[in-house]
Parts: structure tokens; sequence; C-alpha cells
């Protein structure tokens, strides 16, 4: 199987121009300029297949939109190679932008001032989708999404969530290969969210779309991607398995009793409390250093439980990490 | 092209829609607008009639090309004010344009249908009814030349307006500011072409010959339609070449557009 | 007090921050000026005087105009709608300043401002390409500074006036750009009143537009002396006072409207 982005040593470099102070400055300014050099994306490789549904995440400024812009088409590339779908985004970008879908939670890609109704419909124009194509989508967009209590509602109208909505309903319509979604659940309460990611996994599931998710969000990537890749300072630090990520970097982990009775010095071995109360407390420990389950074991042997959890470290303080102490860098 | 052309129909058809949202509001802005240019063209008649004429040349004759170049902008403002600046600017600074690369339909559509004005028909209106007041005070020896250049000559006007609305909008890809100096070229050059242009002085006169050939689109013409002397001695020929410089202008703007669009790619917003 | 002057401060050095819109915006007027002085002098190519304004008077006259653009604000201002319709406005009325006031003294800075480094170089240039009629004596000169500044009282109070639409209507600009319209028509901005018939021209000097640019325009021409400048004068003092009371009115309706409404 052919994959369906292809990026080989992908590079985009910025000049940030110096300009000089004050009214003879800006005529200096046209003779001689002084720029630094920001490389944005800096010799990037990966592939994706045709189904995958990935996670593209770093901190702010690390690089993220600036690939996504490039894999768009709307940035050139300053250097390397870049397929997607079998174009080259920025130079074949009328053709290539009919079968691929995006969807940015900033901002919507509606027309304001119209109802909703009109925008799909000016969309199905657009994309010249066959009416039957267009019913069978958008019927089925709607029973999920539940877009017929505002549908004819001017999108300047709309609450965040329901403009989400409608902003990805109106990215498939057209049945894309491939579908960028950027920051769509920012915002959102929680019920909301739920149902953004639920639809997301089933277009992914049963069309087979290809989905690039750039989020800030880490519980979306937890729940929805299998593979993720971090971005940082323009440099692709990790590439693979979400959960074998979490199980190298994953820390420390908690281990939450609650005791049938109050015992004064609970210790154990290579676990340290880390909270207290009452009868409950809240063991840190360290994954490389002792299981979870010897930890229960020696418990159990020494004391009377009433329940316990075992808490894996939040995913943001994994990834905080990684990119705080640089875990990654080589 | 045929589904380029529905596709524009569909976009501007939006702008005309959302404008009716506010009914009211619209009714007022066209009203408003046509009184305001009502009484413009009384207190032009007004200011006009104590005046013998203007250098040679009399209130019909001006009325005459001043309703025409009135006309064309008027026109041209309707159909090009997604490239104004007021419009553009917006669709940079907000992340519109962007949108609209990833749309599947011409960039340049897009723009065209970005914006249509519809309450600039007063300005159409107003040039149409100075023009004819214009005709009712001449005496004009007309050929068939002449009647079928009318018509020529204000689609030209409309081309070199449009193209310097172009301009000015590509210019917003490198700077955010509105450049109020392209404002000479606009409407400047509405205005003066709206009058002979033997009154204004030699360095206007070259600004409006060979930077931005105005002087080609209204008065060298209408040297010729109206059977005027002309005190700057051109060849005849220049009053015919009206379509060819509007042509040449919009093909210039159109390069630099997309030049524009292509520096935009690649330094990113 | 102090706190006004603060304000007037502020908003005059921001002014002074907008170099190349400043530049841009001086340049384009000193264009416009010497279109407009060029019409007029091939207008009056076969007369010298038409109702007490000769052609050296209307050259002077053009380049008064393109001077007071800036200066007044002439063709838009809705710096106060946009605060109300970006909620701002909701946390300006919080403040411990009189609401008119501040945008009042918000108004003198900017008018300052743009007035030192866009109307005062424009017209020191356009001086230098024509001959044209100054004021005689130092009184006329004061005179004409008086009016000048009264005619900033009244510009003001008619564009808050028209910013006070916001509180009622999404589209204040749509009705702002009828009311500029109209005040462009009947100040003699395009056309000196004195081309109009003497009924136009008499209503027009007695409307606040007329008050704000045509009368200081007359005074520094040495159009008027004596009584009737006095009677100018006072006809721009009559003006400020109508209108900021009418300000001070209907400001009070739309706070109410918007307290209670909400945003």
């Amino acid at each position: 199987m052919k994959p369906i982005i292809q990026v080989n040593n992908l590079r985009k470099t910025f000049k940030i121009y110096h300009n000089h102070k004050g009214f003879f400055g800006a005529i200096r300014n046209l003779f001689d300029r002084k720029y630094d050099l920001i490389h944005a994306v800096d010799n990037i490789s990966f592939e994706v297949y045709p189904g995958e549904l990935v996670g593209y995440i770093g901190p702010n400024g690390a690089g993220k939109s600036t690939t996504i812009k490039m894999l768009t088409g709307l940035l050139v590339p300053t250097n390397g190679e870049i397929n997607v779908n079998g174009y080259l985004p920025w130079k074949e970008r009328k053709d290539y932008v009919k079968d691929i879908g995006a969807v940015f939670g900033q901002r919507t890609t509606l027309w304001w001032d119209l109802p909703l109704t009109d925008s799909f419909d000016l969309l199905k124009h657009i994309y010249d989708i066959p009416h039957d194509v267009f019913q069978k989508n958008f019927h089925l967009f709607n029973e999920i999404l539940g877009l017929d209590e505002f549908i004819r509602t001017p999108v300047r109208s709309l609450s965040l969530g329901q403009r989400m909505r409608a902003d990805l309903c109106a990215a498939l319509l057209h049945n894309p290969s491939l579908v960028f979604l950027d920051e769509p659940t920012i915002g959102l309460d929680v019920v909301a969210k739920q149902r953004i990611r639920d639809f997301i996994q089933f277009i992914n599931q049963e069309k087979g779309t290809t989905i690039l998710l750039t989020t800030h969000d880490l519980s979306d990537v937890a729940k929805l991607c299998e593979r993720v890749m971090i971005i940082d300072h323009g440099k692709i630090l990790f590439d693979g398995n979400l959960n074998s990520l979490l199980q190298e970097f994953g820390g420390s982990r908690q281990l939450s009793v609650e005791f049938t009775e109050f015992y004064p010095q609970p210790l154990l071995t290579n676990a340290a409390i880390i909270q207290r109360n009452g009868n409950k407390v809240v063991y840190s420990f360290e994954r490389e250093v002792v299981s979870a389950s010897n930890l229960i074991n020696e418990l159990s042997d020494h004391y009377r439980i009433k329940d316990l959890e075992v808490r894996d470290q939040p995913i943001e303080d994994t990834i905080r990490r990684i990119y705080e102490d640089r875990l990654l860098y080589n | 092209m045929q589904r380029a052309f529905s596709t524009l129909k569909r976009l501007l058809s939006i702008q005309i829609r959302s404008q009716l949202q506010y009914p009211l509001s619209f009714i007022m802005d066209v009203i408003g607008n046509a009184l305001i240019l009502g009484f413009y063209f009384i207190a032009f008649t007004f200011a006009l009639s104590q005046f013998e004429g203007i250098s040679g040349w009399t209130l019909g004759e001006v009325a005459f090309i001043w309703g025409i170049t009135e006309f064309s902008f008027g026109v041209m403002d309707m159909l090009f004010s997604g490239f104004d600046y007021d419009s553009f600017g917006p669709v940079i600074r907000k992340g519109r344009f962007d949108q609209m690369l990833l749309r599947p339909v011409n960039i340049t559509l897009q723009v065209l249908g970005s914006r249509f004005v519809l309450r600039r028909l007063g300005k159409v209106l107003e040039g149409l009814l100075i023009f004819i007041f214009g005709l009712s005070q001449l005496d004009i020896h007309w050929t068939l030349i002449k009647i079928l250049y009318v018509p020529v000559l204000s689609i030209s006007q409309v081309l070199f307006f449009g193209s310097l609305f172009i301009i000015g909008a590509t210019t917003t890809f490198w700077t955010m500011e509105r450049l109020e100096i392209l404002n000479i070229f606009t409407y400047g050059g509405s205005e003066i072409m709206s009058y002979p242009m033997h009154i204004f002085p030699r360095p206007i006169r070259l600004i409006f010959t060979f930077l931005v050939p105005a002087i080609f689109l209204s008065y060298f013409p209408a040297v010729f339609i109206l059977g005027k002397s002309d005190p700057l001695h051109a060849p005849k020929f220049v009053s015919f070449i009206a379509p060819l410089v509007a042509v040449l202008m919009m093909f210039l703007a159109l390069r630099f557009w997309h030049y524009g669009i292509r520096n935009y790619q690649s330094t990113g917003s | 007090m102090k706190a006004f002057l603060a304000t007037i401060n502020i908003s005059f050095r921001r002014q002074l921050t907008y170099r190349a819109a400043n530049l841009s915006g001086l340049v384009t007027n000193l264009m416009f000026a010497f279109f407009r002085a060029s019409v007029f002098i091939a207008l009056y190519h076969q007369q010298t005087v038409i109702n007490n304004l000769s052609v050296k008077d209307a050259i002077t006259f053009a380049g008064l105009t393109q001077m007071l653009i800036g200066y007044l604000s002439v063709f838009h201002w809705y710096e106060m709608a946009h605060t109300v319709y970006d909620g701002q406005v909701g946390t300006d009325l919080l403040k411990p300043l009189n609401f008119f006031l501040y945008w009042l003294s918000v108004d003198i800075g900017r008018a300052m401002g743009s007035f030192l480094i866009r109307s005062l170089p424009l017209f020191v240039v356009f001086a230098f390409f024509y001959d044209i009629t100054l004021p005689q004596s130092l009184l006329q000169w004061g005179f004409c500074m008086l009016s000048m500044l009264l005619a900033l009282l009244i510009s003001f109070g008619w564009r808050f006036m028209v910013n006070l639409a916001a509180f009622w209507t999404p589209n204040a600009i749509g009705i702002g750009r009828f009311a500029f319209g109209l005040s462009w028509i009947f100040s003699g901005f395009y056309m000196p009143l004195a081309f109009f018939p003497d009924w136009l021209a008499q209503f027009s000097r007695a409307t606040p537009f007329g008050a704000s640019i045509y009368i200081p325009i007359q005074i520094f021409l040495g159009n008027v002396q004596g009584g009737a400048l006095l009677q100018s004068l006072f006809i721009q003092c009559f003006w400020i006072a109508t209108l900021w009371i009418l300000d001070h009115i209907i400001l009070g309706c739309g706070v109410r409207k918007l307290v209670i409404q909400g945003g």
C-alpha cells in the first residue's frame, strides 16, 4: 500500500528581518536589511498510510502549523519532498484540495451571515458533490451530530459547540480521502468534546478517512490516536505508538488505597506517601523501580484493604516532562 | 469556464443576501446614498452654472466626461469591491484568504465574489444622470464610431479602475497598512478624469499619462468624441487606444496579483 | 481635570506614532489640494471674483479644506461605535471618568497630533506652490485659531452623535455614511458655498457642518469681519452647546438601554 502522505527531508526556513528604527532607518531598510533565519521545520520525514488516525503534537512554536500549512498547500517548502494524495500540494492546489478536508478550531470555514443549510448547498456546488452522495452524507452526519436543530440558523449565531459540529460536517460532505483537524475540540465542554471525538472515530473507522489531528488537548490524542508524532523546534522527536511512549516516559504512577482502619505508618518499599486523608492514602512509585502488582501484594500482606486504584501519570505530565526535560532530544 | 461563472454567481448572491439580512439598514443606506449623490449632483450644477465653462470646455462637455467616468467607477466599485482594501485587508488579517486557498475554486474568482456592494448602484445611476444631462446640453456630431466608442470607453474605464484596485489589494500581501497614497490614483484618478486634463499642471499630467495612464481613458477619447481642439497637441491616434491601455493595465495587475499570491505562499502570513 | 489632560496627552502622542499613515495621508491630501486648485484656476479663467471669493481665495480654499480632513476627521470616525460593538464600552463606562469628556479628550489629542504632523506641513508645502490668501492681522489669526478650535468641538459633537447610533443598531456605520455625506455637502467641503445660490449658502452656513468647516475658512480668508465675524463665532458656539446637550441626552438613553438590555 502506498502512503497517502509522504514527506522527505522537508524544510521550511523563514527570514525574520531586523528593522532599523526611525525615519532614516526606514531608508536604510531599503538598502541594507539584516535578518535571522528561523528553521520552523527542520528536515522532517514521515509517512502516513490511508486509514490512519495520527496525532501531531508539540509545544507552541514547534512547527506544527507550519507543517500543516505545507501539507495543505498553503505554504511552499524551502526544501525537501512532499507528496500528499499523489499531489504536490502547493503546486497543484485546485486539484489537490478537491479530495481533502480541513477544520480549524479557531475559525469557521463556513459563510458567516447565512443559514447553515445555505453553506452546505454552496459546498455541494463547489465540490461538485453528486446529489445522492450529498444527501446520504448529510443525513448520516446529521444523525450523529444532531444538526437539525440549528440547520436554519445563521452561522454567526451558533454556539461554539454547534459551529464545530457544523464545520466537521462541512469538511466531510465531499468524502475526502484525507482530513486535517486543527484543534477541533478547543473551548468545548466535556460532553461536546466527547461527541466530536466519537464522530472523528466513526469517520475514521466507517469511511476509512485518513485523519491528521493537531491539538493541545492530549486526552483527544489519548482517546483517538494509536500513533502520535511529536515535533519541537522543527524536528520530529517521536513517531510511533502512543502507549509505548507513555510507558517509556510515563514516569511515576500512583496507587490510591482506602484501608479498613487507620494505620499510623503504612509504609511500603519503593513507594512514597504523597497524600493522607484518614484511612485513605496515596502512594507514588516509579514504574521502572517496582511494579503495581508487587506493591499490591506487599500491601495485602501487611494491611487490610477496603479499596484501591492504580493511576498512571496524566498524559499531560508525561508530555510536559518530555518538552521541559528534553527527554527525546539527542 | 461555465462552472466558474456559476460559482461566482452563487458567491455574489450570498453577498447580496447577506446585505439584505438587515433590510431596514440596507434601505436607509441606499436611500441615504442616493440622497447624498442627488444633492451632490445638484450642487455640481449650481456651482458650474456660475461659470461660463472650464478652460474652453462647456458645462455640458464636462458633464459628459464626468458622467461616463462616474458611471464606470461605480460599476467597477460594485464588481471589484472584493479587492478594495476595506474588504481585502480583513480577508488576509482574519485568515479567510487561507480558507479560500483550501477550496477547489479559482482564487481570483473567490475574491471577486467575496464582496458585492449593492448600494454603489447609486453612483452608477448618478453618473448616468450626469452623462445624460451633459448630452442634453451638447450638439455632438455623431458618427457610428463615436456611438460605439462610448460603451467601449466605459468598459475600458471599468477595467482600468479595476486594475488599480487589484494592484492595491496585492500590496496588502506585503504591508498590512492601508496605502492611502493609492487613493491618489483610484479616487484621485477618477476625479481628474472627470475634468479636461489640460487644466492640470504639467507634473500632474505627466503622472497621469506615464505612471497611471488615465489620460488615455478620458481626455483623449473625449477630445475625439466631442470634437474639441487639443492644446496638448498629441497625435490623433491616442484617442483610440483606451481599450488597449485598459487591457494592458488589467494584464499587468493580474500578473502582479498572482505574483503576490505566490509570494504569500512562500512566506506565510 | 488632570486625568483629561493626561488623556489628551496620550492620544496626542499616539497620533504622532502613526508616521506612515500620517505621511501617506499628507501626500494624498496634498495631491487632492493640487487637483482642486487646478480646477478652480481653470474655472476662474473668465472671471476673477465670484460672490466675494477671488481666485486666490479659491486656491487657498482648496488647501484649507484638505488640511481640515485629518484635523476634523472629516471622512469617518467610528472609534466610539467600535467600542460599543466589541463590548469595550462596558469597561469604559465603569471607569470613574465622564464618558463624554473622555472621548472629547481623546479626540482633542488626536486632532492636535494630526494638525501638527499632517495639516501644518501640508499647508506649508501647498503655500510654497501657490500664491495664497493669508490673515492680515494678528487679531485675524487669533480669531481664526479660535474658530478652528470651536470647529473641532462642533465636529466632535456631531461625530459623537453619529456614533451613538451604535447603541441602537448594529449598522451604525451605514447610518454614519449618510450622516457624514450630509456633512460634506452642506459644509462647503467639496464646493465653496460661495458657488451656491444665496439661499442655499445661507442655509448651509447655519448648519453645524457649515459652522465647522466653512466658517473658519471664511475667517481665515478675511471674508467676514467685525459684526459678521462675531456672528459666525456665535453660530459656532450655538452648535457646540446644542450638539453637546443632545449628546448628553442621547448618551443617557443609550447607557440606560445598554444596562437594561445587556450587551
